[in-house]
């Protein structure tokens, strides 16, 4: 393992040669939209790629992932995955126009997760030049239907149709360079939706309803449910939309929601709650009001002194780079929910002096490096045990 | 206009840049021909555009495939960080004002194109405008394909569908350039028929062997792609030319008042061109402004521009380049 840790710095260099090709790759790759569920563009662009790199094998799954495959060196080992999601939280479908400047990379979605893919489609063109091959077969997934509504579709396909055991899985996120996730909480994401439209007309002007008010009053009542410190859990309501015009009441409003923790338990118990201050709320306005949960996740963890998160931790503070632990609610889980050990890695750091989605481009050489020596990290078997 | 006046010309010399994805044939025909191959981008305030032109063409078509030997950008004196990015991304940065110090410089995209063929070391130079959105590598193999792939082909024009970023609202379609279609095409029409199969005459992205750019005489304003087109049309005939469909290019819109002056300077090349050819004798009746009005209140204000369009001889008759190329044996 030493030997590898050695040679991190040497790495990033040698990184830093081939950073044209990697600019490329996040570019063109970032300029393909991929809304949730309409990946397809995106996806051909990330097989084209990996063909022109020459992985050994290029294909999609029985679920449209895009799949890469560099052949390793012995059959014995089982595969090590590398994933990044496919899908951006951009809805727009146009071309997505991409702007490089000296120290930075700007574009609609490239901190989310476009970045993490561009890496994730250079990895054949960084191992030659680096010139390692590795024991097991690496798996280069773009996973599909990720975020949002997607609920992580692609990830839980691949993962449950493919036909080997699986050595470990790598995790690449864009942003932020630092994050070593190692725990996934439970979640359930759901969304509220109030429409005050068929029952307006009953009413006399002073009972009018206003569809943002009434769900005003149940995040008042979600405040002040009372949430336990440990094990860790949290509620964020993460987006609102409602209405049409400043002065007129709004007809229809929705809420979107997460409730995180690391019990299964008490997300269960949270969002019953919140289900009981939904039809609470319901009854006492008459208005049309429903809960619906869009995604889930079950909590699963990889220990902190698990071989892979120390060697990914002792990888990074070679680095110069400080590792950060929280829970993810990513494809991570679905690898832990497998008893695959994984961890979720970033990449850079966001370009925050830029106010469009913006990555810096020299920390992205150390981003790269560490997943580099996280591979040969699982290669030499810190997750065989 | 018929089969007889040159439909074979589109049918024979029409390519779509998918024909020459093999890059590595072209490279083996690039090596068969002895042939070194610039690719030049010509700059004033490129600054967002330029970086992802440079690092794309040189990742994809050096460092993966050795298709280009050099990445030249040629700038008019940019204010911004221009010179800055090319420099630090890997092209070889000139100021036009420094090439060819003895004689004297003037300031245009014709003047940069013209004095890159001193600079370059190719046989055949590709030329790409710097504020392409969507720059992808097949603008550059794509045009360099037909001069590999046919011996009479010995210059390769661009045309695309041409949307236009209107910013956040997205890409609008549009049929073609509206230069294009309301100066160029008439023309054309009138005087070449045979011309009015080139889609997109006035596209800034175009490939050729220095045998040709090196006669060619060079406007160094707007009307640069029309005497060339005019000039190799005119001199070598139709059948060097191809032009290649590059699928979409996005760029940046234009007021109609722009595109008025950048319509005066093409149809004063034209006219000059067409009259220097003996087709009409019209050069010494041809004024060089351009006349605009804007409504300020209740009063219209004159607006004139001085075209005066000074054109550069054919480079290979200046004394330098010929000491450079002709005795040198480049």
């Amino acid at each position: 393992m030493e030997d590898y840790l050695e040679k991190l710095p040497e790495i990033v260099e040698c990184i830093k040669d081939i950073k044209d090709t990697i600019i490329t790759n996040i570019v063109l790759i970032g300029e393909k939209p991929a809304p949730t569920f309409r990946e397809k563009e995106r996806a051909k662009a990330f097989m084209e790629r990996l063909s022109e790199f020459n992985v050994d094998e290029c294909t999609t799954d029985s679920y449209q992932n895009p799949v890469g495959i560099i052949r390793g060196t012995s059959s014995e080992k089982s595969p090590i995955f590398v994933v990044a999601h496919l899908d951006t939280f951009e809805a727009k479908e146009n071309y997505f126009d991409y702007a490089v400047r000296k120290d930075s990379i700007i574009g609609p979605g490239i901190d989310e997760n476009s970045a993490g893919v561009g890496v994730l489609i250079s990895l054949p063109l960084i191992l030659k030049k680096l010139n390692i091959q590795l024991k097991s077969d690496i798996i280069l997934a773009g996973v599909i239907q990720s975020v949002g509504k997607g609920n992580l579709r692609g990830i839980r396909q691949l993962l449950k149709t493919w036909p080997t055991p699986i050595r470990a899985g790598v995790v690449i996120e864009a942003v932020e360079l630092g994050r070593l996730n190692h725990t996934s909480g439970g979640m359930i994401r759901a969304e509220i939706d109030c429409s005050t439209a068929s029952v307006k007309s009953n009413r006399s002007q002073r009972e009018r309803i206003n569809a943002i008010l009434v769900l005003n009053e149940i995040i008042n009542n979600i405040l002040e449910l009372r949430l336990p410190q440990k094990p860790r859990s949290e509620i964020v309501v993460g987006r609102i939309s409602g209405g049409i015009d400043h002065g007129k009441d709004a007809l229809s409003a929705n809420i979107g929601l997460e409730i995180r923790s690391e019990s299964d338990a008490i997300v269960k118990e949270v969002n019953n709650e919140i289900r009981d201050i939904v039809e609470g709320i319901r009854n006492e306005f008459d208005v049309e009001l429903s809960l619906k949960t869009i995604s889930n996740l079950n909590a699963s963890r990889l220990k902190y002194n698990h071989p892979l998160v120390k060697s990914a931790s002792s990888i990074m503070k070679k680095l110069g780079v400080e590792p950060v632990s929280e829970a993810s609610e990513s494809e991570l889980s679905i690898f832990l929910s497998h008893k695959i050990p994984a961890v979720t890695l970033g990449i850079t750091k966001k370009d925050t002096d830029n106010p469009d989605d913006a990555i810096r481009i020299e920390p992205m050489f150390k981003g790269i490096a560490q997943i580099v020596g996280v591979l040969q990290a699982i290669d030499s078997g810190v997750c065989d045990g | 206009m018929g089969s007889a006046m040159g439909k074979s010309w589109l049918e024979s010399n029409t390519f779509h840049h998918s024909e020459f994805k093999d890059i590595d044939f072209l490279i083996e025909k690039k090596r068969e021909k002895n042939l070194k191959i610039s690719l030049c981008l010509p700059t004033l305030n490129e600054e967002k555009t330029i970086a992802k032109e440079i690092i794309i063409m040189k990742s994809e078509l050096m460092s993966q495939y050795p298709l280009l030997d050099e990445i030249i950008v040629i700038d008019s004196g940019s204010q911004d960080k221009t010179l800055e990015i090319a420099e630090y991304y890997g092209a070889d940065v000139y100021a036009s004002n420094d090439i060819l110090p003895n004689i004297e410089a003037f300031k245009g995209k014709g003047e940069n194109l013209w004095k890159a063929l001193y600079i370059a070391k190719g046989d055949i130079i590709v030329y790409l405008d710097a504020d392409i959105k969507n720059i992808h590598h097949r603008f550059s193999y794509a045009l360099i394909g037909p001069l590999l792939h046919y011996d009479h082909v010995k210059y390769a024009k661009a045309f695309y569908d041409r949307p236009i970023s209107e910013g956040d609202k997205g890409i609008r379609p549009t049929g073609g350039g509206r230069v294009t279609e309301l100066v160029i095409r008439p023309l054309f029409s009138l005087f070449f028929p045979e011309l009015t199969q080139i889609m997109q005459p006035l596209s800034g992205e175009y490939a050729g062997f220095r045998e040709i750019f090196e006669n060619l005489s060079f406007p160094i304003g707007y009307g640069i792609e029309t005497s060339m087109i005019l000039d190799i049309y005119h001199t070598w005939g139709l059948n060097v030319i191809a032009q290649v469909d590059l699928d979409r290019r996005i760029h940046r819109n234009q007021s109609t008042k722009s595109l008025g002056k950048m319509s005066f300077a093409i149809m004063q090349t034209f006219l000059s061109r067409i009259s220097e050819y003996g087709h009409i004798n019209a050069k010494e009746r041809l004024f060089n402004e351009m006349i605009q009005y804007n409504q300020v209140q209740s009063e219209y204000q004159q607006e004139i521009f001085k075209f005066e369009q000074p054109e550069r001889p054919p480079i290979v008759e200046i004394p330098e380049y010929l000491a450079k190329f002709k005795n040198s044996g480049l």
